[in-house]
């Protein structure tokens, strides 16, 4: 199966950068799937949570509080305010998930947005 | 010959000079480490977005679409072009602030000569000096930024030109600072920030598939081309706050070194003279004693 890059970028560094099958990020107009191969766009992140099927079959999940994403075929670059990895492919980071949620809760989007992405979190954890 | 007080005093304030020197090197090396961090941290993010930006405004070229929007329309020959400088606010650090300028002005030169007007926006307070002495003027002067960037001041300061820029009163905006390559080196760079030129970018492998924007409006398109500005500034001032460090770094160093070097011919000079009072007392003597004979 063909993988596409998957690029997390924050002021504060690269948060992940690495290939994977699938990719589904929290836009603005509602959550999408990308799959390699994916035509161009440009979207409106929301705050929430990016999650992925790795190259080697691992889950990834990565809090985000809003920013933009470009996607083309072969490349899906996320440019975040403030991102916090919560499952890498090393299994759950609990000692990131108070962290992450601290984040989702600082971001400036409706409440709804935030309580979704809060309990996505939260269910992580079980 | 100087007397020996004289020298003794010499050598003294050149140690103290040489306290000082040190003094400073050491704080911009601590400053550095700190500068450095940041802008390493940051770059990602500034390459990222750039890359981002690039490769929208080509594929929007390419399709012929947008064009007609503001921050895409090129202008052949401006008119009037806005030059960014940013310099240090301290001085002390070499040619660090000199070299910025000079390459400013061949910058000024070269849109002056085509005729346009060249309107100049200069940050750190070397830069306001050289320019006020020169008796240039200055549209924009902004000291305390460049030694303490933050983003929103950084974002406060370009949205001005941005106004400016999206209201006609400026065609082109060039940005001119001294960046960091590494411990040693800086190098200055010139980055024209308005308008997006895909002709300037270089062409990479972009998607051939039309570019789709979700939500779809030209807000989006604007929201982000200004989250880079913003950041590009931000990015330049914390790039050149690092390379002035560094710059101050070397200069103390090599001051300190010279100082050394200093200290030691005068502890020569202040050697011989020394022994060559004590050999004219002890000729004086003997004569004394063989005069008494």
């Amino acid at each position: 199966m063909s993988t596409i890059k998957l690029e997390i970028v924050t002021p504060q560094g690269v948060i992940y950068d690495g290939d994977v099958k699938i990719a589904t990020l929290c836009g603005k107009e509602g959550e999408f799937g990308v799959l390699p191969q994916h035509a161009s766009l440009v979207s409106l992140l929301d705050a929430g949570v990016i999650s992925a099927t790795t190259a080697n079959n691992k889950e990834l999940v990565v809090a985000i509080n809003g920013g933009y994403a470009k996607v083309d075929e072969n490349k899906i670059t996320c440019v975040v305010d403030g991102a916090v990895v919560v499952k890498d492919e090393e299994g759950v980071l609990s000692q990131n998930i108070e962290e992450a949620k601290k984040l989702l809760k600082s971001a400036q989007t409706s409440d709804a947005a935030i309580a979704t992405a809060v309990s996505k979190v939260e269910s992580i954890k079980r | 010959m100087a007397s020996l007080k004289d020298i003794k005093r010499k050598i003294k304030s050149v140690k103290s000079t040489q306290k000082t020197t040190r003094a400073m090197k050491l704080v911009s090396s601590a400053k550095l480490r700190r500068a450095e961090l940041l802008a390493k941290q940051s770059r990602a993010y500034a390459q990222k977005i750039t890359e981002m930006i690039q490769e929208i405004s080509i594929n929007l070229a390419k399709a012929n679409e947008n064009l007609d929007h503001p921050f895409f329309k090129v202008v052949k020959e401006p008119n009037v072009v806005d030059l960014i400088v940013v310099t240090a606010d301290k001085g002390l650090c070499g040619a660090f602030n000199s070299r910025t300028i000079k390459v400013a002005n061949g910058i000024m030169q070269e849109y002056e000569n085509k005729g346009a007007k060249v309107r100049l926006r200069v940050i750190g307070k070397k830069g306001i000096a050289y320019y006020k002495f020169k008796q240039k003027e200055l549209l924009d002067e902004i000291e305390n930024l460049s030694s303490a960037p933050t983003y929103e001041a950084a974002a406060a300061f370009i949205k001005n030109v941005v106004n400016d820029y999206l209201d006609g009163k400026t065609q082109k905006v060039i940005m001119v600072h001294n960046g960091y390559v590494n411990m040693i080196t800086q190098e200055v760079r010139v980055n024209h920030i308005l308008p997006l030129d895909p002709n300037e970018f270089q062409a990479k492998a972009v998607s051939t598939s039309e570019l789709e924007m979700e939500p779809d409006d030209d807000t989006l398109l604007e929201a982000l081309i200004n989250r880079y500005l913003e950041y590009i500034s931000y990015y330049t001032l914390i790039d050149s706050l690092a390379a002035e460090h560094g710059a101050r770094m070397q200069a103390m160093d090599t001051a300190t070194n010279n100082a050394k070097e200093m200290v030691k011919t005068l502890t020569v000079a202040y050697n011989k003279a020394r022994q060559e009072s004590i050999t004219t007392e002890l000729i004086e003597i003997i004569s004394g004693v063989e005069a008494m004979k």
